[in-house]
């Protein structure tokens, strides 16, 4: 293998695919774009639907004593108490999102201390009742309080009685720093795993498959090159445009998290919490699994006989990332057991995540590492074996 | 020169080329005549080393194609009929220059070869417009340029006229001809006995992976005492498929 050679193969092959316009755009634009946009509209969603149940909690009573709870609720800015015939039907269909039944005697219960009994009905396959569900329960709370600070006022009993331990919470990293960590420990990993192998699949079908259905692979053979400098001028071609991919899905995400500050609580107010040494770290395992399924890609795409074909074949690896992918999607990253890193791919995604949550532990980057140069090493002597077989470069 | 001894091709159990000998001299065109599956893309590819023999060898100015391979690609120009295989996404220059390189040459040498096939070739209006667009007769004129763009001393024709029109055929006839004038060693693979007829000093006519005859156009007519080749080239295989 000649590396003046490589370099030249490399160098034609970036040029052709920096000239497919059409091509770079959308395999660069699209991971660029798809999580902003994706945030953009589940931050909006949520929002959206939040701002509704805050100004318009409809809420039907349906109180046979006018109790005061009735009152006290009513009392509340962001309830609106409607009326209904049919809670259950009404429930159901959205038209309300709780109704509160309350008995006549509840509040001689709740003057003779006894145990006054409500009912609340909620739909709990519905994202906005059970955010109102939660609402009126903690009016309910509030009440519930009021009534218990009135019976120990009564008693000349501290309040306090109830409350023997006072909890003051800290946290190891900035509240929204720890949610934006584990946000990404969820997600960063298996968008990078799918756009890893989704990232090269374009450039391995043109330099495969391509090649034969344009006529140039013959040609190319009869040059003075040697198949494994031509293969490896490939291999990093398409190497390098998956891993700007890959990148372009990071730096979507890192997008998505800043545009959406504060749509999305969960994911920590767009907190950017990686420290740049986990980013590089992460970047490094893309580049890896990028390699992986480079070869491997360009091994099947140089097996088929055309692009269609060549993308039939290669389709089912996504499939199988998705595997490794959504197994290892709710894995805490401080609690991974070791035989997961033995796991082809589940080693990435989780050393991904130890990476995200500031985890360096030293036997878990080495056995993912071995594995990793184990994978690429097999790809490669397997696209070697592939260029080299006569029976698959003029496969007809 | 070419020397082709006992070269033999078996694809699992089918034998493509069975023991075919002969020999190309230097500004002589050899026309492997043949139906299609006879055995004429598989003994080029061989001599191309794109394949590997399983018997017997070739000498392409003395370098051996099973222990050579690279320095035999270094001596041949090849070039294909049908689809003639550019990158449309380049120009046809960096094509060319491409093939240049891969084929060991110095990006100034590449250069000054380029600009003569260039003029030779009449493609300056179009050398540095991408290869997408262009004409299957501009097509072909660059895919000669890049056949020959490192000088070799042999050239290899699989069926270059397949599919071509009149005026990209006459090319193409051009060309080989102008390589004969350079004193190449040219084969040129084809199943018109017209083309063959035309361009060829001598002729081996291959039947299912083995040679059934050779000798120049007229020791054929000659000997079978037929003046169409075509009627010889007839005869010749139905003898060969009742036997």
């Amino acid at each position: 293998m000649k590396s003046k050679i490589t370099f030249l193969v490399f160098k034609k092959e970036l040029k052709d695919m920096y000239r497919d316009r059409k091509t770079l755009i959308v395999s660069i634009l699209v991971p660029l774009l798809i999580f902003p946009i994706m945030f953009y509209f589940i931050g909006r969603g949520q929002d959206d639907t939040n701002k509704k149940i805050e100004n318009n909690l409809k809420v039907a009573i349906v109180d046979e004593g006018s109790s005061s709870l009735t009152s006290f609720l009513k009392e509340q800015k962001d309830i609106k108490v409607t009326e209904s015939k049919d809670i259950n039907s009404d429930v159901k269909s959205g038209n309300l999102l709780v109704a509160l039944e309350i008995p006549k005697d509840f509040d001689s219960s709740i003057g003779k201390e006894v145990q006054g009994k409500i009912t609340l009905t909620y739909d709990n396959s519905s994202y906005p009742s059970k955010m109102a569900y939660d609402k009126i329960n903690q009016y309910i709370n509030k009440y519930t309080e009021r009534v218990v600070t009135e019976r120990l006022t009564k008693r000349n009993i501290n309040i306090a009685i109830l409350a023997p331990i006072q909890v003051e919470t800290k946290t190891s990293v900035k509240e929204n720093e720890g949610k934006s960590q584990y946000f990404m420990s969820l997600i960063l990993p298996m968008m990078l795993l799918i756009y890893c192998v989704a990232g090269p699949m374009a450039a391995a079908v043109d330099q495969g498959a391509g090649e034969k259905e344009r006529g140039t692979l013959e040609p190319l053979l009869t040059t003075q090159a040697s198949r494994m400098s031509l293969l490896w001028g490939k291999f990093l071609a398409i190497t390098v445009l998956g891993f700007i991919i890959s990148l372009a899905s990071i730096v979507g995400l890192i997008i998505a998290t800043k545009l959406n500050k504060g749509a999305m609580e969960s994911m920590g107010n767009g907190e950017m919490a990686i420290s740049m040494t986990s980013l590089f770290l992460v970047g490094v395992v893309a580049l890896l699994i990028t390699m992986v399924f480079g070869a491997l890609e360009l091994s099947i795409s140089i097996y088929a006989r055309s692009f269609k074909e060549a993308q039939t074949y290669i389709s089912p690896l996504m499939v199988l990332v998705f595997v490794p992918a959504y197994g290892t999607y709710m894995v805490d990253a401080k609690n991974i057991d070791s035989y997961y890193f033995h796991i082809p791919l589940a080693n990435s995604a989780c050393i991904m995540k130890e990476f995200i949550a500031g985890i360096f532990n030293y036997t878990h980057i080495f056995t993912t590492l071995a594995w990793m140069i184990v994978y690429i090493v097999a790809a490669l002597l397997f696209a070697g074996y592939m260029f080299n077989k006569e029976e698959v470069i003029f496969r007809t | 020169m070419v020397e082709v001894i006992n070269l033999r091709k078996n694809f699992k159990k089918i034998t493509a080329v069975n023991n075919i000998s002969f020999t190309v001299n230097k500004g002589e065109i050899l026309g492997l005549l043949g139906e299609n599956g006879a055995g004429k893309t598989t003994t080029l590819r061989l001599l191309a080393t794109m394949l590997k023999a399983t018997g017997g060898t070739a000498r392409i100015n003395g370098f051996d194609i099973n222990n050579e391979p690279e320095k035999v690609r270094g001596q041949i120009g090849i070039l294909f009929g049908g689809e003639v295989g550019l990158y449309d996404r380049l120009t046809a220059k960096e094509n060319i220059q491409y093939f240049a390189e891969l084929n060991g040459m110095a990006k100034e040498e590449a250069r000054r070869s380029i600009e003569y096939l260039t003029k030779s070739l009449e493609m300056e209006e179009y050398i540095d417009r991408r290869v997408g667009k262009f004409s299957r007769g501009m097509k072909q004129k660059v895919a000669i340029a890049r056949s020959v763009v490192h000088e070799p001393s042999v050239m290899l024709f699989d069926e270059p006229t397949a599919g071509l029109d009149v005026s990209a055929s006459r090319i193409v006839q051009d060309f080989i001809l102008k390589c004969k004038e350079q004193k190449k060693a040219i084969i040129f693979s084809s199943h018109s006995m017209q083309e063959v007829g035309k361009l060829c000093d001598r002729i081996v006519i291959i039947h299912k992976g083995i040679v059934i005859e050779q000798g120049t156009i007229e020791e054929l007519k000659e000997k079978y005492h037929i003046n169409d080749m075509e009627e010889i080239f007839m005869r010749l295989v139905g003898e060969r498929d009742e036997k």
